[in-house]
């Protein structure tokens, strides 16, 4: 632990242990060792929204709502990291980055939960993901009256698509100048990186193949932007970034928000939402330095991503909601979705580095737009690969068995190796789920079971795409190419938006139908997932609620101090 | 402590060359005209003579401070993609003995084209061609062919045609400076005219060049957009000059290629604070330097204002040069 003076007092700097945004202040993520001022709310006076989770939806809408005069108190359980101090070049270290805490995984598919899929920090999973930022296809947002299957979305996708140059622009994606697929969209922001070794092998294989592949639009910076540096392309990405390129909610949305007058509330963990006599919620209890606390809100925004909102719903129940909050339509934990993961890796006779830069600098949405000659639905992108020492020995270990000195022989070719993975939509199904086990974590709060089976349109779907790039690895003269096909990533589903409140748990406007005052802005709103990965389309839903919200407080012509008492609009 | 490698010191040799010759061009420019005039030039047809030379001289400096840029930034870009082809060197030579000679050049008083000078700028100005049309196979054959990506990150475009103007700016120089008493031409051309319309043509070159690659970095800084806004409002300038035979003295356009000279100059210190917006900033330099935007690039438009100017001159001189 390092002791740091501040003053005439000497404060401990242990992110992971003792909260860093108090006293009215929080790090400035920009600068080593700097401050910014942060207002800070008293727990016994009501904020607008308590909001729990400052990641991709959390992250954004505390932003929003802030810069909208909201009055916004963000919790995450997670630390206030600064990337500049805070991250090595180290794949161990970075663990930190991951949330790790006690969960059961069954089912005949049990999800690996941890560093591809969940974060725990302020910032959210966005410290750690691999900033792929892709608009959905717009028939997904009606996928079961357009393409047959999944659930539509109560969202139109025109209205979607401004809202996703609404985010594009706030994190100065960098995208090629014309996106080859989809209906036209703005310029992106920045421009796209260079390609890197692994990325020219897609690009090669899909030009032998006859389809479109482009430059991946990426939340990292290809030129300066404010004090955050251009990225350096040495490739730590899914471990954290430090030098503050890559655009995660940290350096983002959350600075945006102190600003704007939200406070953040570091390495606090909400346990329970307190529901009123009326039925209303009233706030939120939270463990934080060691001890549990209440803070009182007029709404309560969960956003804690597809398995820790349910849980947290499902932990809050109470005599008059006993499965849980906004459950009436016992749809809370349920069509969890992941997306399939699934690679193809081979071996180039040229160098290839494929660690150099972020992951994923090239991509293929071709059978995201494509519906002909598919045995499936839904749709898959796959992109170029850059996977970290560490990991790619755990890779060799896991999906192949090699130890020892085949181990060590294989990654004597690590330069060489070159590999493409998908990005594949997963059907909704309700046995897919989080329930809560019996078993309790380390705040005594029952840990969630998560039940996840492939069904056999999933598992069509993955076979389509590694056959496809097999041949794409193929085309480009890899040898010894080999599968992995146990990789899933993202999750998303467990409290589906929708029309009916018998068929969904929040409206379109993520506002809980049980509960006026309990809303619902994350992944786990998604009715189906897409070929795509999700956080650009979490972001634009967290930007449109925070704008219908602001038109519902307006609309009610009323104190913003009164919106729980805002009819439905 | 690591000790340089041998394409280091080549590249540091580059720098330290272009900062030498930026001083000595610079304090060159601003060296008062009429010092020089009498101590070196001939008696005889004294007012018309002495023109075409400091004319020649005002050339060899343009070119000079073209193959400073060249060689400074063919230097820097060389290194970062690690001479992977021998033929990599070539340009770095090139400017270097180009260099070399228009300092030469510009202190010569003597109305005579020179030999050895005249051969230099042609070899550029070949060069600029041959590399050119190497930076286009390099483009060509990457994978996606003439896109955006290749064309932001793969061997620019329009790079080796500085040498192609320096050398051809060079070459103008010998023809003004031979010309002596009579009307100076370059291949039967009135030779200021000429000499206005390379130059103009040249700023537009470089302002493709400046703008694809300002582009590149998304105009995130409003002053990226000085170099593709003044520099063609100079060539039309020029363009419209070596057009016009009313004699007049285009005040304007000499005022703007002043501009336009500041603003290569200035440049250097904007792509200077540029390099220092990475991460580590100037004490990580030696990344930051290739990663950052080139710092030799800007002066290439100083070079063809100078070119500019010393058009401008040669037709108030000789209205019908
Ligand atoms: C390795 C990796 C790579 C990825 N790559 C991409 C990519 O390239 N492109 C893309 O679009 N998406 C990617 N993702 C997915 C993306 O990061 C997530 O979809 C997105 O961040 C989810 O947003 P969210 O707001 O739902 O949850 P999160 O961003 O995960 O935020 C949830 C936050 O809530 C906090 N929290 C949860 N429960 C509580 C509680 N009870 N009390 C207090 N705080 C709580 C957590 O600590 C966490 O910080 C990646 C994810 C990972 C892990
Ligand atoms: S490669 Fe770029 S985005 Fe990734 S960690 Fe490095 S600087 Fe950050």
């Amino acid at each position: 632990m390092m002791l740091q003076r501040v003053g005439a007092i000497a404060v401990s700097d242990d992110p992971l242990h003792v909260p860093r945004a108090c006293d009215g202040r929080a790090p400035d993520v920009f600068r080593p060792g700097g401050w910014v001022q942060m207002r800070q709310y008293r727990e016994n006076e009501p904020v607008d929204f308590a909001i729990v989770g400052t990641g991709a939806g959390g992250g954004t809408l505390a932003c929003k709502l802030a810069e909208y005069g909201f009055s916004i108190v963000a919790f995450d359980a997670g630390p206030y990291f600064r990337p500049l101090e805070d991250f090595a070049s180290d794949e161990s270290e970075q663990t930190k980055l991951y949330w790790t805490d006690d969960r059961i995984v069954d089912g005949a598919n049990p999800l690996q939960l941890g560093s591809n899929n969940s974060g725990k920090a302020v910032g959210g999973s966005t410290v750690h993901f691999a900033m792929v930022s892709l608009r959905f296809r717009p028939e997904w947002f009606k996928s079961r009256t357009m393409l047959g299957y999944g659930a539509d979305w109560p969202l139109d996708w025109r209205e979607m698509w401004d809202y996703y140059t609404e985010v594009e622009q706030a994190l100065k994606i960098s995208g090629p100048v014309t996106y080859p697929w989809g209906p036209p969209r703005p310029r992106y922001p920045y421009r796209a990186h260079p390609l890197n070794g692994a990325a020219r092998a897609l690009a090669k294989g899909c030009e032998a193949l006859g389809i479109k592949w482009t430059e991946t639009p990426l939340a990292t910076l290809s030129a300066p932007r404010g004090l955050a540096h251009p990225c350096v392309y040495r490739g730590f990405c899914v471990t954290g970034c430090s030098t503050n390129a890559k655009q995660s909610a940290l350096v983002t949305w959350i600075p945006r928000a102190i600003a704007a007058g939200a406070e953040i509330r570091d390495l606090a963990m909400v346990g329970r939402i307190e529901v009123e006599p009326s039925g209303l919620v009233s706030g939120v209890h939270y463990h934080r330095d060691g001890a549990w606390r209440f803070q009182r809100a007029r709404n309560v925004v969960v956003a804690g991503y597809a398995i820790e909102t349910p849980r947290l719903l499902l932990n809050s129940a109470t005599p008059r909601f006993p499965d849980g909050l906004a459950n009436s339509s016992g749809l809370v934990g349920k069509n969890l979705m992941a997306q399939s993961n699934q690679a193809v890796w081979g071996r180039l006779e040229h160098e290839v580095r494929s660690y150099k830069g972020p992951p994923s600098l090239a991509i293929t949405e071709h059978w995201n737009y494509e519906d002909k000659g598919k045995d499936f639905f839904g749709g898959y992108s796959y992109m170029s690969q850059g996977p970290l020492p560490q990991l790619w020995a755990n890779t060799l270990f896991s999906a192949r068995g090699l130890w020892g000195d085949r181990l060590v022989e294989a990654m004597k070719d690590y330069n060489h190796v070159v590999g493409l993975k998908i990005v594949g939509e997963m059907l909704p199904q309700e046995s897919n789920r989080v329930t809560l086990a019996d078993e309790v974590d380390q705040y005594g709060l029952r840990i969630p079971r998560v039940t996840y089976s492939w069904c056999d349109n999933d598992k069509r779907l993955i076979d389509h795409s590694l056959k496809f790039m097999r041949r794409a690895l193929e085309a480009v003269d890899a040898t010894d190419t080999w599968i992995q096909d146990d990789d899933t990533c993202h999750l998303n589903g467990t409290a589906r938006m929708g029309s009916d409140a018998h068929t969904s748990v929040v409206d379109v406007d993520c506002r809980s139908w049980d509960i006026p005052n309990l809303w619902i802005c994350d992944g786990s709103v998604f009715p189906t997932v897409g070929g795509a990965n999700p956080s650009l389309t979490i972001q634009a839903i967290a930007c449109r609620t925070a704008d219908r919200i602001r038109a519902l407080a307006r609309q009610g012509s009323m104190r913003r101090a009164n919106i729980l008492s805002m009819q439905r609009g | 402590m690591r000790l340089p490698g041998e394409r280091d010191l080549i590249v540091m040799a580059g720098i330290a060359g272009f900062s030498m010759a930026l001083v000595s061009m610079l304090s060159a420019a601003s060296a008062p005209a009429a010092r020089s005039d009498t101590r070196l030039a001939p008696r005889r047809n004294r007012s018309s003579q002495a023109q075409t030379v400091e004319t020649a001289r005002k050339l060899n400096r343009a070119a000079g401070m073209l193959a400073a840029s060249v060689l400074a930034d063919s230097s820097v870009e060389h290194y970062r993609g690690s001479f992977k082809n021998k033929a990599m060197y070539t340009p770095l030579l090139v400017s270097a003995l180009t260099m070399a000679t228009s300092l030469h050049g510009t202190a010569d008083m003597r109305p005579f084209a020179h030999k050895a000078r005249d051969a230099t700028y042609l070899v550029a100005a070949a060069t600029g061609l041959v590399g050119s049309g190497f930076h286009l196979y390099n483009v060509g054959k990457r994978v996606g062919g003439f896109s955006w990506q290749n064309l932001f990150y793969g061997a620019p475009l329009g790079a080796p045609m500085a040498i192609l103007l320096s050398g051809l700016l060079g070459f103008c120089s010998e023809r003004v400076r031979e010309a002596g008493r009579t009307r100076p031409r370059i291949f039967g051309l009135p030779a200021g005219r000429a000499i206005a319309a390379v130059a103009g043509a040249g700023l537009l070159g470089t302002t493709g060049e400046a703008g694809l690659l300002h582009f590149r970095g998304a105009y995130h800084n409003p002053f990226m957009l000085l170099p593709v806004t003044l520099p063609p409002i100079g060539a039309a300038l020029l363009l419209s000059a070596a057009g016009d035979r009313s004699g007049r003295t285009h005040c304007v356009a000499r005022s703007w290629m002043r501009l336009l000279r500041a603003m290569g100059l200035a440049g250097v210190g904007f792509h200077a604070y540029g390099v220092s917006r990475n991460m580590g900033g100037w004490r990580n330099w030696s990344q930051n330097i290739l990663s950052g935007p080139p710092i030799p690039a800007p002066p290439s438009f100083a070079g063809l204002a100078l070119a500019g100017l010393a058009a401008l001159g040669l037709m108030r001189a000789h209205p019908d040069a």
